[in-house]
């Protein structure tokens, strides 16, 4: 772990280089700097790192849950590289940060740039309702699409039927193809809002003039989204694709509710292997290894990413 | 704009510290209201019924002090669920007759209580007084942390009157008993079905035998009626309402015996493998809903009440929640309903009209409470309140169940006909079997959990789920 | 102004342009529409779904309630084990304090990070990357582990402190984000006026920052008070329960009643959605800050 830090480090710093404005005419002096972070820093190193130093340390042992642990050094992580539950659970979270990248990242930049359109009316409205699917619990969106995709009285059914398609019914939850596909939908669907509102925020920092500048200069509305509004907001788009990522490497909740990874391990994916690990199978040892690989992993990917992303925007002519 | 900020800021403050005040105020409040509401009702209760035997043992608890309990008996669950309502009603009789010890309840759904104690043991931090599930008994006892209750069980003032089966899930291997079984013991697999419904394709109670059932399919389907409702979407549902069962009509009672002992019986053995197999082919032959792996238990009895399903498979809970819905719902196809065992399917020969029935979760202490005698007794008396004779009684009086301890002379007659029919069924006309998943550990069952839901949908074939269930079974039990 | 440039430009089209922008409008326009009704329909289905009947419900998932009924909103208020106005209490404090400390922390935090150059800078930042990666699920044991011996568990207090460091990660991100974005020449105005560091943040910046730190706010509300993992580990005592908790006991063990726990899970959305879309229009104007002309 500690040995992936300084190799990330120094992809975050050639990422940032370029962009990097600092202050330069007024230095704060350090201790002010230093009283500002330390409630925070604190705060959040308490919570958040302590518990995963405690679960790496825990990793390291065979532990059933209770007070008896034996000391078995990398043994769960040796197992943990040859389990290939853990690997198609894996699989599962790229496909899923894939489709929701495209899905609600993509999609919210459209709309956003929809919404900034001036042929658009109703723009409040559409920014307050697309919203809302993120105010609900995680839960209660699996919920309302388990309804949608139930056998008998779902939805979906229903409306295949009503259309004279019948024979394309499916229990839909039960098809080991499609119900990656079809469990990641409510996923897309609930953020897209979210990052909409995030862009538009950003948006707003972006003056309206250019818009329509580029407008008079009759450049086209995707020349436009490309070379203009894209380049303003690089940053932001980073950190949502970084949201992304981060999110959907620790997906949970949805899934959980709609089918707790079934049929079978078929819409498996890693948070739930380690939860089913730690609570269903009460093999404590194991499942903190595992969520120090989901850690890992997800480091791994977001630094990937983060690259791949940072070269293809220099590609473009971007920055 | 700076005025502004400033005073925002300053609202802002203000809302936060009033919030903090106000909190600080309702964490005593609750408590104080709460324990007024609750002890209100059980005084009614405790005065109409007489003196329970329990109030000899308790007589003179020499302690005071806190006492900590967990459950998940919430009062939705209580409506309905016998086991839960007399759970509830034992712990506010026993709360007006200790007044001296303040019993801490944590009351959480099941699936959340599940989780909450599993991280409770884990930390080591279990409450006082908790229930625990049998599969969980050897691995905790292992682990010191419930307490050993073999002598407490033998000195209970019910020990004569305890159904000994009951207590198999909470001993281990040499013998000692960690847990006094709670709530109602009750069936995990009954076939409910639809007299009339059978009558009409021709059957005058329903089949004993699987072939006939293949056979009614063709009738029913024709009415675009499913013969047999079942929903797996827990993935529990298929081991312990139909597994227990279909496994043991198949291997004989012997042999899981024989797993839970580590007596050198294996999953991969043939007749095991062959019940597996029946499962497949049974869910490939159309009896069952389509969907049984997307919806859970609860929704497939929907499908019976509805009258989309003829027959359904699952346990006593599924039992009384049909019972009470068609009850208020369509009295003439509440009066319809029959019970019947698995029918055996040709080539299962080791046993017939079987039914596995057990209780799943046990009394627990924490030997922690050990160190205080004084509080050690309370714990005790909590516990044999809960499980003796008065739970009993109440279970049997208004809702036709039993507990651990045995009651004499249940009378039935009070009871309509369906209700007494569920009681015989459970209780008298069938041969009792183990429930699987209150053995072995959850390591082993969610393994063959998993599986056997990709089993049952076509997409992994037995012989690997079995061999997938006893390499998790060698490493892990 | 914005109006003066319209008219400008719709004289210079052709009629063959009118046409393409017509359609094109109407196009953009359904979709959108498409989008937020899509969007705003199921809290409406659950709401009327959660005034029928079970049986009712079952055989018509998707129809108008014929005889509506509220009686599972009566059962949640009166039934004294919901507790219903305890833990609504818990809830709302629980998440006013997170939210003000997130707020506070992720500008300060996401503002150093951007514009003040010092040795660990990047550090820090990869540091709160790292937050957004930690698997909750599977770290319910550690956190409680670390929460018990500290003695954090189970206080008024005890849910603040997950919610405050798990909400950070984005704060900062996002902040840091939005301050690169902005001129550095407004700091060092401020500066050569002889302003100190802490007036430059708390009263040149902040109102910079409003819509990024609107945004935060609200994203970090919802979540907050959705919360269940922390709040199902670390809270024992019921009077502390947050609705999220207290909801999940009014489904029984075995029990699937669909409009019961529809009434519960609107109950729990409902003074948040009610608080949404009261102040919408503030919310979205602070958001975008009067930037984009609509």
């Amino acid at each position: 772990m500690i040995g992936t830090r300084p190799a990330f480090v120094k992809i975050l710093y050639s990422l940032e280089e370029a962009a990097y404005y600092m202050l330069r005419s007024i230095k704060p002096k350090g201790r002010t700097i230093l009283l500002y972070l330390c409630i925070p820093v604190v705060w959040y190193v308490f919570s958040v790192f302590i518990p995963l130093i405690t679960a790496m340390f825990y990793s390291l042992f065979e532990w059933k849950g209770g007070p008896q642990k034996s000391f078995i050094g990398i043994e769960n992580y040796i197992s943990l590289i040859k389990d290939f539950s853990f690997w198609e659970a894996f699989s599962h979270n790229i496909y899923l940060v894939i489709l929701c990248i495209i899905g609600q990242i993509g999609v919210a930049f459209v709309f956003v740039l929809m919404i900034n359109s001036r042929l658009v009316k109703l723009k409040g409205i559409h920014r307050t309702f697309g919203f809302f699917p993120s105010t609900v619990s995680a839960v209660s969106v699996g919920f309302i699409w388990m309804m949608i995709y139930d056998y008998k009285r779902g939805i979906l059914n229903w409306i295949l039927e009503i259309t004279g398609h019948a024979d394309q019914t499916k229990v839909w939850l039960n098809e080991p193809g499609l119900v990656m596909s079809l469990v990641s939908i409510p996923l897309v669907w609930q953020f897209i809002g979210y990052y909409m509102v995030i862009l538009l925020s950003a948006i707003s920092s972006v003056d309206s003039e250019i818009f329509e500048v580029a407008e008079l200069d009759g450049a086209s509305a995707f020349q436009r989204a490309i070379y203009i509004v894209l380049p303003l907001i690089k940053n932001t788009l980073l950190v949502c694709v970084t949201l992304c990522v981060a999110g959907n490497m620790k997906a949970f909740d949805h899934i959980y509710t709609m089918t707790e990874g079934g049929p079978g391990t078929s819409s498996m994916v890693m948070a739930m292997y380690g939860y089913k690990v730690s609570f269903a199978q009460m093999n404590m040892g194991y499942g903190s290894a595992i969520s120090v690989g989901i850690f890992i992993l997800s480091l791994i990917v977001i630094g990937g990413m983060q690259k791949a992303l940072n070269s293809l925007m220099k590609g473009k002519g971007v920055e | 704009m700076k005025k502004k900020l400033v005073s925002m800021l300053l609202c802002t403050t203000m809302v936060v510290s009033l919030l903090v005040g106000c909190g600080s105020k309702t964490e005593e409040a609750a408590p104080a209201e709460e324990a007024a509401t609750e002890e209100a009702a059980p005084a009614e209760e405790a005065a109409t019924e007489e003196a329970a035997p329990a109030e000899e043992a308790a007589a003179g608890l020499a302690y005071a002090g806190e006492l900590s309990i967990m459950h998940f008996s919430t009062s939705e669950e209580s409506e309905g669920n016998g086991g839960s309502d007399g759970f509830r009603t034992m712990i506010a009789e026993w709360k007006s007759a200790n007044p001296g010890v303040t019993l801490n309840e944590t009351v959480l759904a099941n699936d959340e209580y599940k989780t909450q104690i599993a991280t409770l043991a884990a930390a080591g931090d279990l409450p006082d007084v908790f229930l625990l599930q049998g599969m969980n008994t050897k691995a905790w006892a292992e682990q010191g942390i419930v307490l050993d209750m073999t002598d407490i069980i033998a000195k209970s003032p019910y020990a004569a009157d305890y159904k000994q089966n009951f207590f198999t899930p909470f001993t281990d291997d040499a013998g000692k008993v960690y847990a006094l079984p709670a709530l109602t013991g009750g069936t995990c697999t009954v076939v409910v079905y639809d007299k009339q419904m059978w009558k009409d394709a021709g059957y005058d109670t329903f089949p004993t035998k699987w072939e006939d059932v293949v056979a009614a399919k063709e009738k029913f389907a024709a009415d675009g009626i499913d013969t047999i409702a079942f929903g797996n979407g827990g993935k529990w549902q298929a081991n312990s309402c139909l597994m227990s069962t279909v496994g043991n009509l198949y291997t004989g009672t012997d042999w899981f015996t024989s797993i839970i002992g580590k007596g050198g019986a294996k999953f991969t053995d043939e007749a095991f493998v062959n019940s597996l197999k029946f499962a497949q082919d049974a869910f490939a032959s159309g009896v069952f809903n389509a969907d049984f792996n997307a919806i859970t238990n609860e929704d497939a009895r929907e499908y019976y009440i509805a009258g989309d399903a003829a027959a359904f498979i699952g346990g006593n809970w599924d039992v009384s929640y049909i019972m009470a819905t068609l009850l208020e719902a369509d009295e003439t196809k509440y009066n319809n309903i029959g019970f019947a065992t698995f029918p055996n399917p040709a080539d299962a020969t080791a046993a017939t009209n079987l039914q596995n029935i057990g209780m799943g979760f046990g009394i627990a202490i924490n030997p922690k409470v050990a160190e205080d005698p004084d509080k050690l007794a309370a714990a005790v008396d909590l516990a044999y309140k809960l499980t003796g004779a008065d739970f009993s009684n109440y279970v049997a009086e208004n809702y036709a169940l039993s507990g651990v301890t045995a009651v004499a002379d249940v009378d039935l007659s009070g009871f309509d006909q369906i209700t007494q029919d569920f009681y015989n069924y459970s209780y008298v006309d069938t041969t009792p079997c183990e429930i699987y998943d209150s053995y072995v550990n959850s390591a082993v069952w969610d393994v063959f959990n998993t599986g056997l839901q990709n089993m049952l949908n076509g997409d992994m074939d037995p012989e690997t789920l079995a061999a997938d269930t006893q390499a998790a079974y060698e490493a892990n039990y | 102004m914005a109006d003066v440039k319209m008219t400008k430009v719709k004289s210079v089209k052709t009629p063959a342009e009118k046409i393409k922008v017509g359609l094109l409008s109407g196009f953009l326009n359904l979709m959108l529409i498409l989008f937020s009704a899509s969007c705003i329909f199921p809290l409406v289905w659950m709401f009327y779904s959660s005034l029928k009947v079970k049986r009712v419900f079952n055989a018509d998932i998707i129809g108008l309630p014929k005889e509506p009924t509220i009686s599972n909103y009566v059962r949640i208020i009166t039934n004294p084990d919901y507790h219903i106005g305890g833990s609504m209490l818990n809830s709302v404090r629980t998440t006013a304090l997170s939210l003000f400390f997130i707020v506070l922390f992720g500008f300060i935090v996401g503002y150093i990070l951007a514009r003040i150059k010092f040795k660990g800078n990047r550090i820090l930042y990869v540091l709160f990357l790292m937050g957004m990666l930690i698997p909750v699920h599977s770290l319910l044991v550690p956190i409680y582990v670390v929460f018990n011996t500290t003695g954090l568990g189970n206080k008024w207090f005890t849910l603040i402190i997950p919610y405050v460091a798990f909400g950070l990660p984005i704060a900062v991100f996002l902040v840091e984000g939005f301050i690169k974005a902005i001129p550095v020449e407004l700091e060092e105005a401020a500066a050569i006026d002889g302003s100190s560091f802490t007036r430059t943040l708390f009263s040149i910046i902040f109102p910079v920052a409003r819509p990024i730190l609107v945004t935060i706010a609200i994203i970090q509300t919802f979540s907050c008070w959705n919360e269940f993992s922390f709040a199902l580990v670390l809270i024992k005592d019921s009077a502390l329960q947050t609705v999220p908790l207290a909801m999940t006991m009014f489904k029984g063990q075995f029990a699937s009643d669909y409009p019961k726990i529809m009434s519960a899970m609107l109950t729990t959305m409902a003074p948040i959605v009610v608080l949404y879309f009261v102040f919408s229009k503030q919310i979205i104007k602070g958001m975008v800050a009067g930037a984009v002309k609509g």
